[in-house]
Formats: structure tokens, C-alpha cells, sequence
């Protein structure tokens, strides 16, 4: 960092990364009671968590007819906004998209973040967590979930190294190039590994297809950038960090990209269950209840959240503006919830005995359980925006200048 | 899980007139009260003991009786089906719970045609093995198929009363599949496949995590979400209870009985004699005889985990 932020009062230096604590003693009671409110969610997680330890599972809406619930909903999904961010900061060494550089940090933060959450919620869905020490002890090779519970584990480190590595600039722009060479493919295995926990099922027909995987890195990339779009404008608005429109325009392009791609491969999968020549009886009667039965109202806004989106995000005149941009982010971000939710039913819908189970929906436990880990969330990025130099400095803008296409004038202008 | 499913364990509470079901309230650690189950357990342990100690007259002695003319002549047609039959993920020591395998491999045929979908295996499978009676799921579960079809999408679990003329009826329980589903997704080798093909779960191992679950094709497993309540004069001491509270279950093949000469519960408990259990590699076995000489099919055998109970009609 430079000289400068060094010697600002409140800031103290520790494992090479100003951090401005300063800036807590000097936070308006707005910003405390955020914190508080944040707090209270965090509060009442823990508090369900206990409800649910000395109770026993029979607190949760999960059976055995679905036997994963809200808690692998957002395991599918948190996995995905870690990866979504984690594309455009790829982008940024791999492919030269220089005007994506001022998001580096956010976006690295974010995915830090979100790995964090979707563990969490896999260690608090467990009635016997101390045992998890046995996917240590003994892994199954042959188990997909002891991939992708390894890999979130050390995808999460990764990225916390990797902000570290940006944060105190240690090993230059070599490194950082580097950290992006492991990061990326890491985020891909991390990805391609949770759809595998879905898609290596032959004993779920609609989990069973090998479109999984792709549909997942979509599903992710797109809501991984929309999240970073309110992330982006958020932090604009807490902090003097000015964010090009040129950026966002060239982001929303991106999401816009993948939005279609996303809704074009899911929309594949529902043709080919129905199309009378692949039609198999033990899949339909399955999709039928997302289509028409009584899973429809999750899953048929998929295509309208999704296309309407797009729509916004498509059009010429429009797509720039911000109010536009957030509004399609944030349609998207319900849509691909509700994706992953239907996803995660689709398994269920019908035991693999073709008989109809009790529709799932998450319990007050449950949904205690997931605010708690959400709110924590919030707030542990929160305080990081508050003290952490997360504004990528104008010298490392500058330096890059000549690789990157976009004038640096408006970001001067803005700044 | 469905009512039905909650009314079908209560009849079986009721066929052996237990008037008062336990209630639904559950505690989970009650330490003292698992003191006073243990202290049961080893006192009611001494008469079942006594009767498992004396020689059996099941259908294994009497198929070992009649000697080594085999039928089949020197080419043995399952030598195929026992030489894919192998232990997987097996830890080299048998499960906590029971004794070490014998040179067996176990099997089991069920005659579709002679069974009338009392659903007795499954009462008789619940008392066997300690199965919560308020747990809310059976070992066994009886498909009502609609004549002409096996089609799960249209079968029915949960009809309250057997032995409709106009219907055939398919139980299905844990297949001891020779290529597992269940114990190649378990992330901690918490369930292995034995070499007498007894597919085991070590519930002191297992996680909770509920994956075997999704991987069983046959919806065979079933999780503990309330801790497993059984009246303590009904407590089987040869199968654990306590140890069962918040992991997964689902049939041993009666491990506590096959491995000592006796046959299975359900088999036991069938009226219309419809199930068969054995050794496949006994060829004089009545499995391996229904086996050679009848045409069996396997439920999903398309899926290619190779189960080892037959079906025949």
C-alpha cells in the first residue's frame, strides 16, 4: 500500500494489510445498526442450530422422501455466487479485460465469502458434525461429495490467500497472474464437482444428465455477476470508490450473454423429457410436477424472471442504465434461487419408487438456520468494506492502462 | 413420510397387541434412560440367545441335508452372478454388531405370484430389527402394481388393505446389490458391502450426511429423524437400538439370524411362502435350484448394480 494510507490515524498494520479500524470509531449509528440488525439474524441462527442439535432432525421439514433440503438449495447456489465472481476477476488476467480490474478485489472477496456460507450450511445440516473428521480418516474415492466438500474447503482458503495476495501486493503482478491460473480452475472444479453430487445419481432420474455441469457454470457465472452488480453499486455507495459506466455496461453485456445461455440449456433439458421420442416415464412423471404439478410455482418463474432479465438487459437503450442493471441482477438472483431449489426438489418430487412424497418446504429451523449463515455473511463482509483496503489503488489501474481498451479519463472523471 | 406409512407400523404395533404406542415426543439424549435400555437388553438378552443357540430346521439344513447330487452337473449357471459377487469398501473386519461372514453368499427370491401384499414381512421385519415404531419407515416396503406393468410411477405404496385379485403386489427392501449405489456414495466408508454380500452401515461411522440415501435406487435406506422408540419388552438385544438415533438404517438380511443357520424375519413371517432365502454358493440351495430353473428378473436390473433378490412370478 502506498505511504500515505499507512500513516492515516486508526489504521494499524497487521499480516501486511492496512486495516482501517478508524474507521469503526468514526461510523455513524446507521452503520451500527445495520450491524445490530445483522447481528440479530446471526443470533437467531445459532439459536435454531441449537434447537436443531438437541432435538434432532425431526425439527427440520426434511424426510426421507427429501432427504436434502434448504440447506443444499443453498450449497448449490452460495457454490455458485463464489463463482460467478470469481469469472470476472479471472477475465481481468486471463483475457486481458482490464476493465474489470476495479472489481478484483470485491470479486475475490465475494467468492471467499460465499464458499464460506455454503459450508457452513453443510456443517449445520449435519446431526453428527464432530464425525465429518471421518471424510478426513477415511474418504470414498468413489463419493462426489468428498470432492466437492474438499474442494469448497480449499477453494475457500484460496481465495482468502488470494485477497490477501492482492490486498498487500506481495509477488506483483506475476503472482497475481498466477493465483488466477490456479483460482480459475479451481472454481470450475469446485462447480463441475457440486453438479456431480446431482448429476452421477442414476438413481435420480432428473438429476441423472450430463447437462448438469454445463448448466451449473452457467447458472453460476450469470448469478455470480448479478450479485457482483449490487455488490458493485453497494459498494459505491458506502465507500468514495468511483466504478466506471463503461465497466458496468461491458458486465451487463457479459450477464446478458450468459442469461441466455443459461435459459437456453435448461429450457433443452425440459424439451428432451417431453419430446415423445425421448420420453421416459420415470423422468416426465417427475418434470410434470415442476411444469404443471405442484412444484410450478417455483419453477415456472424461472422463465420469466430469466427471460424478462435478458429482455431488459438485451436492449441497446436501456441496458447502461443502472437502475436497469440492478433490477435484471436482481430478477436473475431469484431466478436462479428458484433453480436451484427446483433442482434440488427435482430429486425428490417422487421417491425412486415412483411414489409422491410430502412437497418440501423448509421448516421455521431450517430457515433460521439459513438466515443465521446468510446474515453472518453480510455482515462479515460489511465490516470488510468498512476496514479493508478493498479499492484496487490508481497506481495498479494505471500501470495496466496500456492492456486495457477503456479510456482511463472516465474513471479519472469520476474519481 | 405419509400417514399411511405411520398406520401401516401402527398395525403392526397392534397385530401383536401392544395397545399403547409410544408417544411422539422425542428427547434425544436421554443418557440415564439409555442406562436403563442397556440394563434391559442384557437381561431380556438370555432367552433369545437360548433360542438361537439350538440347531435351526430352516430351509439351509435341509437343502445342505440332501447331499452333493447336484442337479446341475459340473457347469455351475450362477458361477457368473457369485464370481461378481464380492465385498466392497469391506474394512477386512466384520461390523460392530454382528459376527464374522461365513463362505456364503446370501440370496433371496420372492414369488411375486404367491404374494398377497399382507405386508406381514414388513411387521415381522420392524419387531425383528428394532425399527422406531414411530420412526415413520419400514424395512420393506409392498408395491400394489396394476396388472399387466411394473411401473413404479403408477404403483401404490400406501394402499390399506392386501390381496386384491386386481392387483399384484412387489416388495422391495435393501437389494444387497454386488455393485452398491449406496456404498460407493458414502463419503467415510460408513456402509460396505461384506464377502457374504451383507451390505452393513457402522452407525457409529456414519455422518448424517444422508448421500447413500440419494444414490439408493431402491429408496432401501431410511434416516433416523426422530431417535428410534421401541417398547422396552420388545427390545431385540441382537440389534442395536440406541446407536441407530440420527444416522441411517435399512435391512441387514437379518445378520443377527443368518449368520447363526436361522433364516430372515420376513422370510419366516411370510404365510404364503414367497420368499426364499440362501446360499448361492450351495448349489443344492433353494435359491440357486428357483434360480436355475426358473426365469427370475431383478427390479431395475438396468441399472446394473446387480442385485441379489430375485424376483419370480
Amino acid at each position: 500500500m502506498t505511504e500515505t494510507t499507512a500513516h492515516k490515524p486508526g489504521v494499524k498494520r497487521f499480516i501486511g494489510i492496512d486495516w482501517d479500524l478508524g474507521a469503526l470509531r468514526s461510523a455513524s449509528p446507521r452503520f451500527w445498526l445495520w450491524v445490530a440488525f445483522l447481528g440479530t439474524f446471526v443470533v437467531v441462527g445459532v439459536a435454531a442450530w441449537g434447537a436443531f442439535i438437541t432435538q434432532g432432525g425431526v425439527v427440520m421439514a426434511q424426510r426421507d422422501g427429501s432427504p436434502w433440503g434448504l440447506w443444499f438449495t443453498n450449497y448449490m447456489y452460495y457454490v455458485g455466487l463464489a463463482a460467478g465472481g470469481l469469472v470476472v476477476y479471472a477475465s481481468v488476467h486471463l483475457f486481458g479485460a482490464e476493465q474489470y480490474r476495479p472489481l478484483s478485489r470485491i470479486a475475490v472477496l465475494q467468492a471467499g465469502v460465499f464458499t464460506m456460507l455454503a459450508l457452513l450450511g453443510v456443517v449445520s445440516d449435519f446431526e453428527q458434525p464432530i464425525r465429518l473428521l471421518n471424510m478426513v480418516i477415511s474418504p470414498n474415492p468413489t463419493a462426489p461429495f468428498v470432492y466437492t466438500g474438499t474442494a469448497a474447503g480449499l477453494y475457500m482458503v484460496l481465495c482468502f490467500v488470494d485477497l490477501w495476495i492482492m490486498l498487500t501486493g506481495t509477488g506483483g503482478e506475476k503472482l497475481a497472474f498466477t493465483m488466477t491460473l490456479i483460482a480459475l480452475p479451481a472454481a470450475i472444479y469446485l462447480h463441475t464437482t457440486t453438479a456431480f453430487v446431482l448429476a452421477l445419481n442414476k438413481s435420480r432420474e432428473l438429476w441423472h444428465s450430463a447437462v448438469m455441469v454445463p448448466i451449473f457454470l452457467t447458472s453460476a457465472t450469470a448469478s455470480g455477476i448479478a450479485v457482483l452488480f449490487i455488490f458493485a453499486y453497494i459498494f459505491m455507495r458506502v465507500t468514495n470508490v468511483r466504478f466506471k459506466p463503461s465497466m458496468f455496461r461491458s458486465l451487463a453485456t457479459l450477464l446478458a450473454t450468459v442469461i441466455i445461455i443459461d435459459l437456453f440449456l435448461l429450457s433443452v433439458e425440459v424439451l428432451w423429457t417431453f419430446w415423445p421420442t425421448s420420453a421416459i416415464p420415470g423422468e416426465t412423471s417427475r418434470l410434470i410436477e415442476f411444469v404443471a404439478g405442484r412444484y410450478a410455482p417455483f419453477f415456472l418463474p424461472i422463465f420469466v424472471l430469466g427471460f424478462t432479465a435478458f429482455g431488459l438487459l438485451a436492449n441497446r437503450k436501456l441496458r447502461h442504465l443502472p437502475a436497469i442493471q440492478i433490477t435484471a441482477s436482481i430478477l436473475y438472483i431469484i431466478a436462479i434461487f428458484l433453480k436451484r431449489y427446483s433442482l434440488m426438489a427435482m430429486g425428490f418430487s417422487l421417491t425412486p419408487l415412483g411414489q409422491p412424497t410430502k412437497i418440501y418446504f423448509p421448516s421455521l429451523v431450517e430457515t433460521g438456520i439459513a438466515l443465521g449463515i446468510l446474515a453472518f455473511g453480510i455482515l462479515f463482509v460489511t465490516i470488510c468494506v468498512k476496514i479493508m483496503p478493498l479499492e484496487v489503488p490508481k497506481e495498479e489501474l494505471e500501470a495496466h492502462h496500456g492492456h486495457g481498451h477503456a479510456s482511463l479519463d472516465e474513471a479519472e472523471v469520476a474519481a | 413420510m405419509s400417514q399411511d406409512k405411520d398406520r401401516a407400523l401402527k398395525q403392526a404395533a397392534d397385530l401383536e397387541e401392544h395397545p399403547d404406542a409410544p408417544s411422539t415426543t422425542v428427547s434425544r439424549r436421554r443418557f440415564l434412560q439409555g442406562l436403563g435400555f442397556a440394563a434391559g437388553v442384557t437381561a431380556a438378552g438370555v432367552i433369545p440367545a437360548l433360542i438361537t443357540a439350538a440347531p435351526s430346521a430352516g430351509n439351509e439344513s435341509e437343502a445342505a441335508e440332501s447331499g452333493s447330487g447336484a442337479p446341475g452337473g459340473e457347469e455351475n449357471p450362477l458361477a457368473e452372478i457369485i464370481e461378481n459377487d464380492k465385498p466392497v469398501n469391506y474394512p477386512g473386519k466384520p461390523v460392530k454388531y454382528a459376527d464374522p461372514a461365513g463362505d456364503q453368499k446370501w440370496a433371496m427370491v420372492i414369488d411375486v405370484k404367491a404374494c398377497v401384499g399382507c405386508r406381514k414381512c414388513a411387521y415381522a421385519c420392524v419387531k425383528e430389527n428394532n425399527i422406531g415404531r414411530t420412526s415413520g419407515f419400514t424395512y420393506i416396503q409392498l408395491l400394489e402394481m396394476e396388472p399387466g406393468e411394473i411401473n413404479l410411477e403408477t404403483a401404490n405404496a400406501n394402499y390399506t388393505e392386501g390381496g386384491r385379485a386386481d392387483k399384484w403386489y412387489l416388495p422391495v427392501q435393501c437389494m444387497h446389490c454386488a455393485k452398491p449405489t449406496c456404498v460407493y456414495g458414502c463419503p467415510v466408508k460408513a456402509t460396505w458391502r461384506e464377502p457374504d454380500g451383507i451390505v452393513v452401515i457402522d452407525y457409529d461411522k456414519c455422518i448424517a450426511c444422508r448421500n447413500c440415501m440419494i444414490t439408493c435406487p431402491y429408496y432401501a435406506r431410511h434416516f433416523n429423524w426422530v431417535e428410534p422408540e421401541v417398547p422396552k419388552n420388545e427390545i431385540n438385544p441382537k440389534v442395536p437400538l440406541e446407536e441407530k438415533a440420527a444416522v441411517v438404517e435399512k435391512c441387514t438380511f437379518c445378520i443377527q439370524r443368518t449368520r447363526h443357520g436361522q433364516t430372515t424375519a420376513c422370510t419366516e413371517a411370510c404365510p404364503v411362502g414367497a420368499r426364499t432365502f440362501g446360499d448361492l454358493n450351495d448349489p443344492n440351495s433353494d435359491v440357486s435350484i428357483i434360480l436355475k430353473t426358473r426365469r427370475a428378473f431383478r427390479l431395475k436390473e438396468e441399472l446394473g448394480s446387480e442385485p441379489v433378490i430375485w424376483y419370480v412370478g
